[in-house]
């Protein structure tokens, strides 16, 4: 699903900062796979890299099966729109639209018309508990909610690729634990994820745990989420 | 919309364009009022007609001493009748009288004229008819009465027009066939009748005043050679010098016009240039509010292009935004204005203020603006409003995803 060649970014400011030094990495269709790094690791960077919302300066990546290189703004959003879902630490929903609005807003970039987009984003929200708050405002909802309403507008197109940049950052312990409790049903239907974390009871629920340090993958280890008991691990 | 959250900022500088427009409607409908007013004195003259005037010498000339007053006479008349650019001549002959009519009577000016002379005086008939062809030849008694000696003679009667009356003026009886609009002077009545009929009561060969028209002058430059020659030539019969500024007094209406044309001319040019300033200071509203909102909006854009927006469909939403707030205030502008100017002519025409109907003169009349000149005003606003959108707009599209989400 994602093929990493020997990634390289610079981000060129007054002091010239080596984020990414050679990232070299694979995930297959269907894995759940976390990046664990401190803070200023790189781990953020490459994420970005991976969902196209930001551009590298060295080597290769393939997302199923294709280059993603130099492309232009047009191809980079049709990328997104159907084959990536993003999940926010902030949540990223917008403040003036319902929460309705908000998950029916990637399927108005499909060009679906408005009564078939609301329709399937009401379905989504039902799936998540959130059909009676369908109609409110993101300032109306809870963190859990404002959440579960981010996970469903990534849902909603059907990606093959979901990438969540810490989930769970601004969630409570008990919400955090029904946020991952939801994306590892949604990785069990078969779509691919990849969890940027710096929590290692986050991590402990995932299969593949990269950890980042200084712009380069340290290890890559294999974990099995069933073995852990997850409510002690997490904070 | 964006335009939503902030309704006061966008209300503001919508204002900014409301009042462009509604400041050039103003002006333009005022500046249009004031000529409508003025040029409707002469709406009704012919252009190509020359009026001479007697006048005092001021130079001594051959032993005459300065001071001398020169009387035309028919010498003149001749004169100007052999000149190839004169069309007709319209001498007018004035006798000072009493008019009669009944137990009433009023002090009058009785001019003999040509039927021509409507159209170069511009006289306005109110009821009846002017002198015409048939008066001259038949060398009729009849006369046109003004309003001001028709409503003198009407008042306390039973009567409701003067139209086929007899009158006297110094025991000769007149039939009234006209009333004319305006042109008396305090309680002078101004009378017209037949200029052959009075020349064969009077014959007189002193005139104060000569009009004739003239053919194939056609600009100012071939005016002011005519009229210079003329004034020569003039001289030349009366003995005064070509050189006195005075003498007689020669007035173009072709020169009188294109002067008047070329005053109003730079009144509207300055019209236009605070109208278009005027507009030029609303579109600049618009392209900073656009730019503060696209700023503001910078989050929500990244978001939008993480869900697959395509930068088409955000530079649509901003210019769409832009070109809303413009046309929607720029309507409200261009309606208030031209409502405004509307009822101020409504309320003008009902007082009849603006015009002066002692005098027949009018300085103020329809201040209102073609439709088509608004139209454009709000065409060119709201293209600029297109335009002061895109800007920000196409900047915003160029950046990265990432730092637009991340933008505080």
């Amino acid at each position: 699903m994602i093929k990493l060649n020997n990634i390289n970014k610079t981000y060129f400011g007054a002091q010239p900062l080596h984020v990414l030094k050679g990232i070299n990495l694979d995930v297959e269709e269907g894995e759940l796979v976390s990046i664990m790094g401190a803070s200023g690791s790189g781990k953020s960077t490459l994420l970005n890299i991976i969902g196209i919302l930001d551009n590298y300066d060295e080597g290769d990546y393939y997302l199923a099966g294709k280059l993603v290189k130099n492309l232009s703004e047009n191809q980079a959003a049709e990328f997104r729109n159907k084959l990536i879902g993003f999940i926010f630490q902030s949540f990223n929903l917008i403040p003036f639209k319902t929460a309705l609005e908000n998950v029916a807003l990637p399927l108005f970039y499909q060009g679906m018309n408005r009564k078939k987009r609301n329709m399937m984003a009401m379905e989504y929200l039902e799936r998540f508990g959130l059909k009676d708050w369908a109609e409110h405002y993101p300032n109306e909802l809870s963190g859990g909610q404002k959440q579960r309403v981010s996970i469903a507008r990534a849902l909603v197109t059907s990606p093959k690729l979901i990438l969540a940049d810490e989930p769970t950052g601004a969630l409570d312990s008990k919400t955090s634990a029904e946020v991952m409790q939801i994306l590892r049903e949604v990785n069990a239907t078969g779509i691919t994820m990849v969890i940027v974390t710096h929590e290692r009871g986050i991590a402990n629920l995932t299969r593949k745990i990269v950890h980042l340090k200084d712009g380069i993958i340290e290890s890559i280890e294999e974990n099995d989420p069933d073995k852990m008991d997850f409510t002690k691990e997490i904070k | 919309m964006a335009l939503r959250r902030n309704k006061l900022r966008t209300i503001l500088t919508g204002f900014a364009i409301s009042w462009g427009i509604f400041m050039l409607i103003i002006l333009l409908s005022a500046g249009n009022g004031l000529k409508n007013g003025v040029t409707g004195n002469f709406a009704d003259r012919i252009k190509n007609t020359y009026t001479i005037w007697s006048s005092s010498t001021e130079l001594p000339y051959k032993g005459y001493k300065a001071g001398r007053f020169i009387i035309l006479n028919n010498k003149d008349i001749q004169f100007l009748e052999s000149l190839y650019q004169v069309e007709e001549v319209s001498p007018v002959q004035s006798q000072g009288g009493t008019l009669v009519f009944g137990d009433k009577s009023r002090s009058v000016s009785m001019e003999g004229v040509k039927p021509i002379y409507k159209n170069i005086q511009g006289i306005k008939i109110i009821e009846g008819r002017f002198i015409n062809e048939n008066d001259m030849k038949n060398k009729l008694k009849v006369i046109v009465i003004d309003k001001t000696t028709n409503e003198e003679l009407l008042r306390n009667t039973e009567e409701t027009s003067m139209i086929g009356k007899m009158v006297f003026i110094n025991g000769l009886g007149f039939k009234v066939v006209g009333v004319s609009k305006g042109m008396a002077f305090g309680e002078m009545g101004q009378c017209y009748a037949p200029y052959s009929t009075l020349q064969t009561i009077y014959n007189v060969n002193e005139y104060y005043q000569l009009t004739f028209t003239t053919k194939g002058l056609n600009t100012k430059e071939d005016n002011e050679i005519f009229k210079a020659e003329l004034k020569r030539r003039i001289a030349a019969i009366h003995d005064f010098s070509p050189n006195d500024q005075r003498g007689v007094w020669i007035d173009s209406e072709m020169i009188n016009s294109l002067e008047t044309m070329r005053i109003f001319n730079t009144i509207n040019i300055f019209i236009w240039i605070i109208g278009i300033a005027m507009l030029i200071s609303g579109v600049v509203g618009v392209s900073n509010i656009m730019r503060i909102t696209v700023k503001e909006r910078t989050n929500e854009i990244g978001i939008r292009k993480a869900l697959g927006a395509k930068p088409r469909s955000i530079l649509l939403s901003i210019v769409m935004e832009s070109l809303v707030i413009t046309t929607i205030f720029g309507y409200i502008g261009m309606i208030s204005g031209m409502g405004v100017m509307e009822i101020v002519n409504m309320i003008m025409e009902a007082s009849g203020a603006g015009t002066n109907s002692e005098m027949g003169m009018s300085v103020f009349v329809n201040p209102t603006v073609d439709i088509g000149i608004v139209m454009m005003a709000t065409l060119v606003l709201i293209v600029s409003g297109v335009a002061a959108g895109f800007a920000p707009a196409w900047n915003s599209v160029k950046v990265k995803p990432i730092e637009a989400m991340n933008y505080r």
